[in-house]
């Protein structure tokens, strides 16, 4: 077995191309879609405000983050509007705002709100600073400003907010979904190459001078599962670091338990890798299976939307059957939803039985296919 | 030493292999001859305990290996007929890997590498990637993976499809200081009969499943001792020539190629009066005639009414 794998670690070393070449486009299209589902609306505005007390209010408005804000003319805003390109525009004044809308949409009363509440802010701070004004002078006006400024800075109360949902309740995290579903379908194809190779060995006769060896056929398999999982498992534990530590993405302090969850994933993948191995007859028939059954896997498994958002129950049912959709609910549970090892052993022991299952199924369609 | 033993192996409805009965001596270099399809390459995945027959008997000193296939495993080595080797490793790396897999290690595994890279000529080149190499070198290299744990007995099955005739005198004369040199038996199956003829002790002819005949170069020959073998070409084949000479009743058979007529008459016919008088019936202007020593193709030729690599 040692052999075997040495060798494998060797043609690995001269062909790491398939393996970088997933794992980079795993990286690619999970920001690629990340960076799509996170796109803000661009709302246009136009002031006869100087520039800097502009970008101090658009400053404010984005710290809601639900807009960007962006100074334009005001011949530039009203026809963006009036062409329907932007749902709302805003003049900016020095105490007033204006909203400029075409129709009423959900975002262009969200704007108004927004810009409300930054100005309602602002007049409120005003208008105390006018008040001591008035009554006090002005050293103790400006010492009321600076306070004011400081409070904003280093605020006395913390305000914690918490939101509470009943069980039932679902969260779309678009940025995690992006990447789990991304990584978990990319890595079929590195695992079912890997196993892959085992056909192209029994084609060219490498797996017969092994099996007339003293090389036990269970070390044969295993050799060559091992290094399927390990490949698989590192790349996927590769690009979560990628993401982790390289792009600061947040897996809610579980990313080291995220990798334990990975083992029953990758080891199913590697399972049915085998299962597909077996039933086809040459590079052709793969070639043609791999992609069908990874691609249908990863649509019903939640890979490519989430299956919180499936309302058909028929796909849902045919979703039960594919590894994806469990590997998904485990990277989610953990990381999105919070779920503890305890909450998790459900989908673990499906991937598992999935493992086990189609594991057998393979190995022994191959072995029967050489008698 | 071993005997195979009324084998055969059906795939579904086909019968690959009828029945055959084999066996190697010693120190013998045994060839099985026979066109693509012959069956040779499943009698040898059988005899080599690759794949179980679906009845009969594969016996070492007596002992069956069907079930108990260890004893045999260990003193055999198999060059198959793909290139069984790892394109993306060099010469050395792969026969690193392949002594490793017999359970070689250390100074042991690197000194025998050495040793058949020399034998197989391939020094020189032991850093190059396999797929970098000629179809002669992979061959080189395909029968060296198999020598590594000095068997005594090695099967190839066709170690020199598809290489230039340098690379295969060099394979044939490796095959030759093997048996002479290492006392190895060797079953070597091909469709070349002159290979076959330069090799082996004795021959086993193989076609569609069945063993045709059996025995040294001579007694096979002998099969046609009782015929001669004429050969003629013609400058145009004319068809009722061919008609009028398959309908002689001296005449036993007529093959055609291109030009070029085979016909085999009885020893004691006057066949060259008869092809003359028919020559002429016809209007077929003849380009030569000659009487050929019969080989193992014309033996093959009688046998199947086929010519070996048709």
């Amino acid at each position: 077995m040692i052999g075997v794998l040495t060798a494998k670690l060797r043609l690995f070393i001269r062909k790491p191309w398939l393996f970088l070449m997933v794992s980079i486009l795993s990286v690619v299209f999970a920001m690629l879609i990340s960076s799509v589902n996170k796109q803000t609306i661009v709302v246009p505005v136009y002031s006869a405000l100087p520039e800097s007390e502009v970008k101090e209010i658009i400053r404010s408005l984005e710290q809601y983050n639900l807009f960007s804000f962006k100074r334009m003319k005001k011949e530039e805003v009203e026809k963006l509007v009036g062409e329907g390109k932007a749902e709302a525009g805003v003049e900016l004044k020095k105490d007033d705002f204006r909203i400029i809308v075409a129709s009423n949409t959900p975002n262009s009363y969200l704007v108004q709100q927004t810009v409300q509440k930054v100005y309602a802010k602002a007049l409120q701070s005003k208008s105390i600073i006018d008040q001591v004004k008035e009554k006090q002078g002005e050293s103790s006006a400006k010492q009321v400003a600076k306070s004011l400024a400081e409070a904003k800075n280093d605020p006395v109360f913390t305000v914690e907010t918490k939101h509470f949902r009943a069980d039932e309740t679902v969260i779309i995290n678009s940025k995690m979904q992006s990447i789990f579903g991304s990584v978990l379908f990319f890595v079929i194809y590195t695992i079912a190459y890997n196993v892959f190779n085992i056909l192209m060995e029994k084609r060219n006769g490498i797996w017969d001078r092994m099996i007339l060896s003293p090389v036990k056929k269970w070390e044969m398999y295993t050799g060559n599962l091992i290094y399927s999982f390990a490949t698989g498992y590192i790349q996927v534990a590769l690009i979560f670091a990628v993401f982790h530590f390289v792009f600061d993405v947040d897996f809610s302090d579980k990313f080291w338990f995220v990798l334990v969850l990975l083992i029953p994933y990758v080891l199913a993948i590697v399972a049915i890798s085998i299962f597909i191995v077996g039933i086809v007859n040459n590079e052709q028939q793969f070639h043609a299976v791999l992609p069908l059954v990874s691609v249908s896997m990863a649509m019903l498994g939640g890979a490519y939307w989430p299956l919180e958002i499936v309302s058909s129950d028929a796909l849902l049912l045919l979703s039960k059957f594919v590894p994806v959709t469990y590997g998904m609910d485990l990277l989610k549970g953990a990381v999105v939803y919070g779920y503890s090892f305890s909450d998790l052993l459900y989908p673990m022991s499906i991937l598992f039985l999935m493992a086990v299952v189609f594991m057998g199924l393979g190995i022994n369609i191959m072995e029967r296919k050489r008698a | 030493m071993l005997e195979a033993v009324e084998i055969t192996k059906r795939f579904k409805q086909t019968h690959a292999v009828n029945g055959v009965n084999l066996f190697l001596e010693r120190g013998e270099i045994i060839g099985l001859l026979g066109p693509n399809g012959a069956g040779k390459s499943t009698t040898i995945s059988i005899i080599s305990t690759l794949i179980p027959p679906t009845s009969g008997d594969v016996r070492l000193n007596n002992e069956s290996v069907i079930k108990r296939p260890e004893k045999l495993r260990k003193i055999l080595g198999v060059v198959p007929q793909e290139i069984a080797l790892y394109p993306d490793l060099s010469a050395r790396e792969n026969l690193l890997f392949f002594g490793k897999i017999y359970r070689l290690s250390g100074s042991q595994l690197k000194q025998k590498v050495e040793e058949v890279l020399e034998m197989i000529g391939l020094t020189d080149r032991q850093h190059d990637l396999v797929k970098n190499f000629s179809g002669g070198m992979k061959r080189r290299l395909n029968i060296g993976a198999a020598l590594l744990h000095e068997p005594e007995l090695i099967i190839m099955d066709e170690p020199t499809v598809g290489i230039d005739p340098q690379s295969r005198n060099y394979i044939l004369e490796t095959v030759k200081r093997l048996n002479k040199e290492k006392k190895m038996t060797v079953l070597y199956t091909s469709h070349y009969m002159e290979e076959v003829e330069f090799l082996c002790n004795r021959i086993y002819i193989m076609d569609k499943g069945n063993i045709l005949a059996a025995g040294t170069k001579e007694e096979i020959k002998n099969i046609l001792s009782a015929e001669n073998t004429i050969q003629i070409t013609v400058e145009r084949v004319n068809d009722s020539f061919i008609q009028a000479l398959r309908d002689h009743p001296v005449v036993n058979r007529v093959t055609v190629q291109d030009r070029v007529i085979t016909v085999l008459t009885p020893k004691e016919a006057n066949a060259f009066s008869i092809l003359f008088k028919i020559a002429e019936e016809t209007n077929t202007m003849l380009t030569s005639i000659e009487i050929k020593t019969p080989t193992l193709e014309d033996v093959f030729l009688h046998l199947t009414g086929r010519a070996l690599r048709n």
